[in-house]
């Protein structure tokens, strides 16, 4: 059985991929054919991620951490490039997520009753396949080339099938995002060249730079790009303001991807490669990432609490709560909360991912029963659609940090890491959870309760309005069980995240030490 | 795991049980969601009884770990001891009753399915306060109590009020947690664990490691939960929930659980919080009785009074007597549910009137219900031989020993409390009826007026500790015994048994004349309208409040995002796209397709390059 594991893991990407390729074929079949080639696309990897965790601690390697790995060339073997993939407990988490909610984000394209539906599901499916080798890949080529796969789609998407000023969103989102992803490809390519070995492999590049440190000025330099690029393409404050402009007008499954999955590329990639391999050069951008962090926390949070649009609400509140991972990555260079705080952050990498999903595909489903986004204009729907009311407060509490919900955890382990990278921090931070209830439980409060609108009265009470139908509460209860389960026992995957985090950042704390004594001797001799 | 244990996780979970059930199946039948409600509330009363019986006063302490990450371990388990049995006992008993009465208070109700699910979920994270081995799963379910009680004041969501109420209830509560979360983190970092019992070990061995700022931060989740100043905004509104959710809630159980808080961290508090708590307390008993004055809403004037005595509770943390407070929290827990259930039971029969001043004359036509609030105030006016004289004497009596201010003005409340429960009683019970509503009121069904005799009992016989059983009594039997023993030695018991009794006897007394029986109207706003609406407002916290958030919060936030949509989006991001387009079209204009013009471009080209060469530039 171990041996199709790695098997297992590569149809993951490959499955949704040809299934895509198949649609292509699409206008010469049936209806029913064409969606069940898509179903199968969007279930098989979920289903396989479920499969792999469940396989996970029995078939890790004791020395890397990985688990299920393969290596397949791909011609490109002079550069040092082939199609290595494999898990380790941080990938493990965003793996599963991408398959959860693109299962979720997929069952629900197939509902919808776009235009050219084909093409829709093809574009989904290519970027599932992207995502979900993103988050499986090895090599730090094709973790780039499987983001791209991913992120491409999603211009489409939104410029085809998006609402109110799609044009415009999907441009600036297009040359925002690809600025981001050309920084972080400097970046990566300047760890290649520089390292010297020839290799994109990310376990070896790990094994010889922490034998061999890059120098300290260079480190510095290529965190730079990384932080720019990754910092865009996960909305960094201030280079945030595509995201809720674009989301606002992307399609919900597009909307569900990339703000629950792909825009997790950007900070997965912190954590999993810039981390253990430039933790010094991280350690001189750790003050000024801390501080856009902070802005990302309150200045954003306020900003949300602006916000009249539910749409434009969720999407500035996915930047807000970016903030809590980014402030995760900084607790990397403090000793005692390095693991609280970078485990933290990938838990609600993780918990986000799902709650931030939920958030927007129930946006749609109010707003296919209000035909409005506007929070002013709705108000007491909880008489009609009880259900969807309770599916929405579990989101909103979900995103404030409830406890029971997996969000809880990671928001609380960055709180316990960061005190020991600096106490004061913490202090604004902590001010979120009260920021996020507050536009959260006003949304609740806009939308479901009270009286209802002069305008949306009649609406209200004709009669017209259903509560949620089948297909929307299966998507819904996938999203909300998942929460609830890494809620109630976050061992899932905060054991083997545990783990592997011990791994990969074994030797880190040795080289930052060095680096910093080797500063303070140099700084000592020039004083003398 | 031994059987204890296993006991106290059933006790539990048993409501979680109950909530999922209800949730996932129950919603829409009628009554299927309340049997199982009541039904798992009388499951854990019994076997809470049950296990108190059995149990031999050892702690229990068990715990496993939830998250690990780094050497940084999260546990969750249960640590049982006499505190606890105690809270357990309260709460266990009093829910009960207060479910059984619900049956009765919601019999019309259309969504009994949400009510009886919250009351349940509400059950489950109590407990789970209660049986918290450290801060950390305290935190988890003071939380989750929050939530609860959100969703049971929001109840009757179509009206706007209770909308409001419910989101100011919780983001308030998150306001003091986000003290105590910070006291809690810090905590962690400080003593190296979260434990209760690692804590208390190590204040013992070295009692310097205690710190002024963390016990203030910890005493924030005590401000929130328990609506102490200057947060205790909330609780008044939170009134707009169904009549026994204020019981249960607001009242009994969820609001003491921030005495309770402080009473299990009692040992990590330095005298300068002390002092702090024990002076924002006090003041607290007096303002809340000066606020109750102004009200005409019956739920709303117990509420106020609620407020009051969370502040007596709190002087006895204050005094570093936690056994006081916590005999106070218990006795309160039930002539509080007993006085707000009455009330639920008047404003059944009433069809939902609230005022005071439109009943009159109850007394004849509900006799057990007005039985149950006469002996509910005389309680709460701690009258000689009720529970309430028993507990809150001792903490009057403890205020003269240790802290002689606070002592006059706990004094002072005490009238006050007889003085507006007076006007309540003389206005609501007695004269003749004043509204339609009240000349047709019923005794209510039985479901309610058994689950009040009950209560009335409990009242009455709670503050002699002999019927306690002895391994919950511990929790405050010797401190009030010391401070009986220590008023004894000086001879004053006599004395303060007079000044306890002229307190009370002045309050309804006063009320009495003042207020006259059945009376329609208000003689104070009448007489002197400027001191009413000094009452009535509250001395305009709420008003100080809304006006922060409005004018301040919401304009910041907004100029907040102006400057986003202007500044970033627009002149930098938008800008530079500009830019971009700009120099394109400079460049285009560049381009105009004469090889003559492209002559001169090359020659520019070729001096710039010899400008470079020859070093000019």
């Amino acid at each position: 059985m171990n041996d199709l594991n790695p098997l297992l893991l590569q149809l993951s990407v490959l499955i949704p991929f040809s299934a895509a390729l198949l649609l292509f074929l699409a206008p010469y079949w049936g209806a029913k054919l064409s969606r069940a080639i898509a179903f199968c696309g969007f279930i098989a990897p979920v289903a396989i991620a479920l499969w792999l965790l469940a396989h996970f601690t029995a078939s890790t390697d004791a020395v890397t951490g990985y688990a299920f790995r393969s290596d397949l060339s791909t011609g490109l073997d002079l550069f040092g490039i082939s199609l290595k993939l494999g898990l380790n407990g941080i990938a493990l988490p965003l793996f599963l997520l991408a398959g959860i909610v693109g299962f979720v984000a997929g069952f629900y394209a197939l509902h919808t009753d776009a235009q050219r539906k084909e093409m829709y599901w093809m574009l989904l499916l290519f970027m599932l396949s992207g995502l979900m080798g993103t988050f499986a890949s090895i090599d730090i080529f094709f973790f780039y080339f499987f983001h791209e796969l991913a992120l491409i789609p999603t211009f489409i998407m939104i410029g085809i099938w998006g609402g109110a000023g799609r044009r415009a969103a999907a441009m600036e989102m297009t040359i925002y995002l690809t600025l981001g992803a050309m920084l972080s490809l400097l970046g990566l390519i300047a760890i290649y060249s520089r390292s010297g070995f020839h290799s994109f492999d990310l376990i070896e590049l790990r094994t010889y730079l922490v034998a061999a440190p890059l120098a300290e000025a260079l480190q510095h330099n290529i965190v730079g790009l990384l932080l720019f690029g990754f910092g865009i393409l996960v909305s960094l404050f201030p280079f945030h303001t595509w995201a809720p402009r674009g989301y606002a007008a992307a399609p919900t499954s597009a909307a569900m991807l990339h703000a629950g999955v792909l825009k997790k590329f950007g900070l997965y990639g912190l954590i999993q490669v810039a981390g253990p391999l430039l933790i010094v050069g991280l350690n001189s951008w750790a003050t000024a990432l801390a501080w856009l962090a902070l802005g990302n926390i309150v200045l954003i949070g306020l900003v949300t609490m602006a916000q009249r649009d539910l749409k434009q609400m969720i999407g500035y509140s996915s930047v807000m709560h970016m903030g809590y991972c980014f402030l995760g990555v900084v607790c990397l260079l403090s000793p005692e909360g390095r693991f609280l705080g970078a485990g933290g952050a990938v838990m609600l990498m993780f918990a986000h991912g799902l709650s931030v999903a939920l958030s927007f595909l129930l946006a749609t489903a109010i707003h296919q029963r209000t035909q409005t986004y506007d929070l002013k204009a709705m108000g007491g729907l909880c008489m009609k659609t009880p259900v969807l009311a309770a599916f929405f407060v579990a989101a909103i509490l979900a995103s404030a940090g409830l406890p029971g919900f997996a969000n809880f955890w990671g928001e609380f382990s960055i709180f316990m890491g960061l005190w020991k990278y600096n106490p004061w921090l913490v202090v604004p931070a902590v001010l979120g959870i009260v920021i996020s209830a507050i536009y959260g439980l006003r949304a609740v409060a806009h939308i479901f309760f009270g009286s209802p609108d002069e305008a949306f009265k009649d609406r209200l009470l004709s009669g017209s309005i259903q509560d949620i139908l089948p297909y929307e509460r299966i998507c819904c209860l996938v999203l909300l069980g998942s929460l609830l389960v890494i809620g109630l026992w976050p061992k899932t995957i905060s054991d083997p995240l545990n783990d592997s985090l011990q791994k990969v950042y074994e030797d880190v704390g040795v080289v930052l030490d060095y680096a910093t004594a080797s500063a303070e001797e140099f700084q000592n001799q020039s004083i003398l | 795991m031994d059987s204890s244990v296993q006991t106290l996780l059933a006790i539990l979970f048993l409501p979680l049980a109950s909530a999922a059930l209800i949730a996932c199946f129950l919603r829409r039948r009628t009554w299927a969601g309340a049997v199982v409600s009541v039904l798992a509330a009388l499951g854990i009363m019994l076997l809470s009884l049950k296990f108190i019986q059995d149990w031999d006063g050892e702690t229990i302490s068990t715990s496993i770990t939830w998250l690990q990450l780094g050497d940084f371990k999260l546990e969750l388990g249960v640590l049982f001891e006499g505190q606890v049995a105690l809270m357990l006992l309260v709460v266990g008993v009093v829910s009960f009753f207060i479910h059984l009465f619900s049956v009765g208070y919601m019999d019309e109700d259309k969504s009994k399915g949400r009510y009886f699910a919250g009351l349940s979920i509400f059950m489950f994270s109590m407990l789970g306060i209660v049986f918290s081995h450290n801060l950390i799963m305290l935190f988890i379910f003071w939380e989750l109590v929050g939530f609860s009680s959100y969703m049971l004041i929001a109840h009757y969501y179509e009206t706007s009020f209770a909308s409001w109420a419910s989101k100011k209830a919780f983001i308030v509560n998150r306001v003091g947690d986000f003290g105590f979360l910070l006291g809690i983190i810090w905590t962690y970092w400080h003593f190296g664990t979260v434990s209760f019992e690692g804590l208390r070990h190590q204040v013992m061995v070295n009692p310097d490691m205690v710190k002024t700022a963390i016990g203030l931060l910890l005493m924030c989740g005590f401000l929130g939960k328990s609506a102490q100043f200057p947060l205790q905004v909330w609780l008044p509104d939170a009134m707009a929930g169904p009549t026994p959710v204020s019981a249960l809630i607001h009242a009994a159980t969820m609001v003491a659980a921030g005495i309770y808080l402080l009473a299990r961290i009692a040992f990590m508090l330095s005298p300068e919080v002390l002092e702090v708590i024990i002076w924002l307390a006090a003041i607290m008993t007096a303002y809340a009785g000066f606020c109750a004055l102004g009200q005409r809403d019956i739920k709303k004037i117990l509420a106020y009074s609620t407020l009051s005595q969370l502040g007596y509770m709190a002087v006895g943390i204050g005094l570093n007597l936690p056994g006081l407070a916590l005999f106070h929290m218990a006795t309160h827990a039930c002539f509080k549910a007993t006085l707000f259930l009455s009330a639920g039971s008047i404003i059944h029969a009433l069809h939902h009137e609230q005022d005071i001043f439109k009943m009159g004359g109850l007394f004849k036509r509900m006799p057990i219900t007005s039985g149950a609030f006469l002996i509910g105030t005389l309680a709460l006016c701690a009258l000689f031989g009720t529970s309430g004289y028993f507990s809150k004497d001792s903490i009057i009596v403890a205020a003269y020993l240790h802290h002689r201010p606070v002592f006059y003005v706990v004094l002072f409340s005490a009238f006050l409390t007889a003085f507006y429960m007076g006007r309540v009683l003389w206005v609501v019970f007695f004269g003749p009826a004043n509204s339609k509503a009240a000349e047709s009121a019923k005794e209510s069904s039985w479901f309610m007026t058994l689950p009040l005799i009950i209560l009335s009992v409990l009242s009455l016989l709670a503050g002699y500790e002999f019927l306690w059983p002895h391994v919950a009594s511990i929790a405050f039997e010797p401190e009030v015994h010391v401070v009986h023993e220590a008023i004894l030695q000086m001879g004053l018991s006599v004395h303060m048994l007079l000044y306890g009794s002229l307190a009370w006897a002045l309050g309804l007394g006063l009320s009495l004349w003042y207020y006259g029986l059945g009376a329609s109207a208000d003689r104070m706003e009448a007489q002197s309208p400027q001191l009413y609406c000094l009452f009535e407002s509250k001395l305009w916290w709420d008003e100080l409040y809304n006006a922060y958030v409005s004018k301040v919060q919401q304009r910041f936030a907004d100029i907040l995002a102006f400057l986003d949509l202007i500044f970033i989006s627009g002149l930098l991001v938008r800008g530079s796209a500009g830019l971009v387009g700009l120099a394109g079209l400079v460049f285009r204009m560049a381009h105009v397709g004469s090889i003559q013009i492209y002559v001169y471009w090359f020659l520019a080209g070729v001096l710039i390059f010899w400008g470079f060469a020859v070093g000019l530039f």
